[in-house]
């Protein structure tokens, strides 16, 4: 018996081009909570993915309980306690959870009748010791997004799991719930479950983990060592090989430059009411909620995607009647960066200059019949050199790029298009730290040449360094305005009891126990 | 109670059998000899081969395909059927037999196409489409098989009780097996979540490359049974049999509610949906309209059914938006 429940020696990974892994250890030990750390593209995923059966390694051994583990696909990662809950939801939105947790257990046969009863039996004691007070029978598709990843979690454990990888559980989910899916996690380490915590939020690395192993580019930057005396600043220092440099900017006050973009008592088909909200030029203004606010909607709504039923919607002063995508992007130069890059913001299998040029199409094809490459050229390629686009050429698919570089060409459209206003959704979700930095310099630097923002983010430091000033939603309705004294804990306050004071008074809202 | 309602009300079926009791109360009323004896069987006739037709369709929307040969498996089935009874001179059941063999292995050869390739069904099942007319057209020479066995002839036209033909047997069984398949076997929800999410069906251990190939060869099968009982129908082995299918095969999920992009199909409301189509056939026959018309009203009515899932898609999407957000 070995002291390690899980151990990683030597394992290497190329895939055609890139070395993924070089000679990559880890070593887990039971109750622990190991944080797995690295920019993007340093080899967290593709670990996992080995450790998980889904890609075949080159080299190196993987031991459970000191048994050398043979690893062919998913199946045999699971028949040896090693679960997954990935950054994506895997479910399957029309099953129930239990339908979901026991999917390719349902019953001993594929031709012999499913017990749905023991089933929901089954399901419930996980679900109680997640103090997940869903019905076993309710379809996932009805669940928030942090039941869906309990039911995940649930889902794992029911398999016996006793290593578990989570792959970024906190990306989607608010303050609220991440606390909620903390206690829940310690509550498994006590009882001797190893999980392994793939974050790019320092903040919980530092409050959760015990251990922390860092990649970069493909190699330990750091092997199994203990939290204790790592700080913040040597973490990041192991990450990306430099201190993290936060920019501290000057609170600034744009509110007396002209209004832009303003809604006044503006309500939607699928639910705002009266909403009040204006965005000067050159100003940034977040839109802080939790999951589920609305704001990604409202978003949606000032493009045209959803019916704006009363109230107005004024660009520059002047009613804007938006009744489509095309209108808020044609007319008034309203651009929106999608939180969802890759099916919403992208197209993957299109090149950079394709993707970037885009929204200049229209504006180019005007008079004359046909595009012709060079005129592309001449009115995308300045924002992409601009964006530090970091590509071979400008022919490479986007699929192949970075989170970081998507994010950028992506950004990168909006500025061709030439847009006065720009919504920017989640600029950050799944981007290194490094780019991450980047891209905030890049939102100052847009706002400061006048482009009005309206930042969309859940993530709270970056609220708290970008905005200008923070309105607050929940539940489809703005709660309150805060203008941004760039003091941390001051704002984090001001905001959660904004929202708290709704909730008191939402009975509505989806209870996680806590 | 009104919950209850409310939940029926939201349900797939309920709209389809709406429509379908109110279209047989009014063309029974204007029409009294639509409820004749004699016109049930007729309908019940139609409904037992086009809901066969419509459930091979079904199971590959089911896991998120599409099926364009389902009227060319249908088409070869049949003439072997005819073919080998004429030709060989074996009993009807073995024929029989043979024939929904050849259904099955032309369905499992679709599926380990799709799945083994990778490439969309909507392609493969394009050329294995062209292939199979070919063959039936190859061995047939486009003429029909005209000596069919009087037992098959009967079992094809006669009733055992009341209006009720010997045809809608076999569908009675197929439906009722795919309803417990589809509820309550394990391989029936394995079909349905590599609908739903074929990528989180892979990660829980679900052999996606053999649900797929499942799914076709149970298309593929009931293609052929459809095919062989129309043989017993028409009383000829045509080799135009299946030319035709393709509409209806989507017409009927889809308007049951079936979810073209997998995951979510239903017997039942496939079943009205190949009621609801068969009544419109009758209705444009009793009516003298010009039998031309039944294309462009099936069509409208396909149109329609989309739209109204469509419709209820976006009415209840704003709590979907919410969970997605």
């Amino acid at each position: 018996m070995s002291e390690f429940v899980f151990e990683a020696k030597g394992l290497c990974k190329s895939f055609p081009g890139v070395m993924a892994l070089q000679d990559v250890n880890m070593k887990l030990s039971a109750g622990s909570i190991h944080a797995l750390l690295g920019e993007n593209g340093a080899g967290k995923s593709t670990l996992i993915k080995i450790v998980t059966g889904i890609h075949k390694h080159d080299a190196g051994d993987v031991f459970v309980d000191g048994a050398q583990l043979e690893l062919h696909g998913p199946r045999d990662a699971i028949s040896k306690g090693i679960g997954v809950v990935h950054q994506e939801r895997n479910l399957i939105p029309r099953f129930s959870i239990s339908e979901n947790m026991f999917l390719e257990q349902l019953s001993s046969h594929p031709l012999r009748s499913i017990d749905f009863e023991i089933l929901h039996l089954k399901a419930r004691y996980w679900l109680d010791m997640l103090e997940l007070d869903s019905d076993p029978k309710t379809p996932v598709q009805k669940l928030s997004v942090a039941k869906m990843q309990l039911v995940e979690i649930a889902k794992a454990l029911s398999l016996n799991s006793h290593i578990l990888f989570l792959d970024e559980p906190t990306a989607s989910l608010t303050p609220h719930e991440t606390k909620n899916l903390f206690s829940i996690l310690r509550r498994l380490r006590d009882d001797g479950v190893c999980m392994i915590f793939v974050s790019h939020k320092l903040e919980e690395v530092q409050e959760i983990c015990d251990q922390v192993t860092v990649l970069r580019d493909g190699k330990n930057a750091c092997e199994s060592r203990s939290m204790l005396g790592l700080d913040r600043q040597d973490i990041v220092r192991l990450m990306i090989g430099r201190s993290e440099q936060i920019p501290i900017w000057e609170a600034r006050d744009r509110t007396n430059t002209k209004p832009v973009l303003e809604l006044n008592k503006a309500s939607t088909s699928i639910g705002h009411r009266d909403v009040n909200l204006t965005v000067h030029k050159g100003e940034i203004v977040g839109l802080y909620g939790l999951v589920g606010a609305g704001r990604t909607e409202l978003a949606k709504s000032i493009l045209g995607k959803y019916l704006v039923v009363s109230g107005e919607v004024l660009v520059n002063g002047k009613v804007a009647t938006i009744n489509s995508v095309a209108d808020a992007v044609g007319k008034y130069k309203i651009g929106y960066v999608s939180e969802d890059r890759k099916s919403e913001g992208l197209v993957l299998m299109h090149s950079i200059l394709e993707n970037v040029g885009m929204t200049v199409w229209q504006r180019l094809s005007k008079g004359v019949a046909f595009l012709t490459n060079r005129a592309i050229r001449s009115q995308t390629v300045p924002f992409i050199n601009k964006l530090e686009v970091k590509s071979p050429s400008l022919e490479q698919h986007v699929g192949n790029l970075s989170g970081g570089n998507q994010q950028k060409v992506s950004v990168a459209k909006w500025l061709a298009a030439g847009v006065n206003i720009l919504i920017i959704d989640e600029p950050s979700v799944g981007i290194d730290i490094k780019t991450k930095a980047y891209l905030h310099e890049l939102i100052r630097e847009l706002s400061d040449e006048g482009t009005a923002i309206l930042l969309i983010t859940s993530d709270m430091p970056e609220m708290i360094t970008l905005a200008d000033r923070i309105v607050v939603m929940n539940d489809y309705l703005v709660m309150g305005e805060l203008p941004n004294t760039r003091d941390y804990t001051e704002m984090s306050e001001g905001i959660m009891q904004l929202i708290h004071d709704a909730e008191e008074t939402a009975e509505s809202f989806v209870q996680v126990t806590s | 109670m009104n919950a209850q309602f409310g939940n029926y009300r939201e349900s797939d079926w309920f709209g389809p059998l709406l429509i379908t009791i109110g279209a047989i109360i009014i063309v029974g009323w204007m029409k009294p000899s639509f409820l004749s004896s004699f016109n049930i069987q007729i309908l019940l006739l139609a409904i037992s081969v086009n809901a066969l037709i419509a459930f091979s369709q079904m199971m590959i929307i089911a896991i998120g395909q599409m099926n364009l040969s389902v009227g060319a498996i249908g088409g070869m089935a049949a003439i072997a059927f005819a073919g080998m009874m004429e030709v060989w001179h074996i009993h009807w059941t073995l024929a029989a037999f043979l024939a929904l063999c050849i259904g099955l292995v032309a369905g499992i050869t679709n599926g380990i196409l799709v799945a083994w390739t990778g490439i969309s069904a909507f392609v493969i099942t394009l050329a294995t489409l062209s292939v199979y007319k070919g063959i039936n057209l190859g061995i047939t020479e486009a003429q029909p098989f005209y000596n069919i066995p009087d037992t098959v002839k009967s079992l094809g036209n006669d009733t055992f009780f009341g209006p009720l033909p010997w045809m809608i047997l076999p569908t009675i069984v197929v439906a009722f097996g795919l309803w417990y398949l589809l509820r309550r076997l394990p391989l029936g929800r394995f079909i349905l979540a590599v609908g739903g999410n074929s990528h989180a069906a892979e990660l829980s251990g679900i052999s996606v490359t053999r649900t797929v190939i499942a799914a076709h060869a149970i298309s593929g099968l009931l293609a052929a049974l459809a095919g062989v009982m129309l043989v017993g129908r028409l009383q000829l082995g045509q080799p135009s049999i299946g030319d035709d299918w393709l509409i209806l095969s989507f017409a009927a999920p889809v308007i049951g509610g079936a979810v073209l992009t997998g995951g979510k199909v239903s017997v039942a409301s496939t079943l009205l949906g190949v009621v609801i189509v068969v009544i419109i056939n009758q209705v444009l026959v009793l009516f003298n309209i010009d039998p031309y018309l039944v294309q462009v009203v099936l069509g409208a009515l396909i149109l329609w059914a989309v739209g109204m899932n469509r419709w209820r898609e976006v009415r209840t999407g704003k709590n979907e938006q919410r969970v997605s957000a």
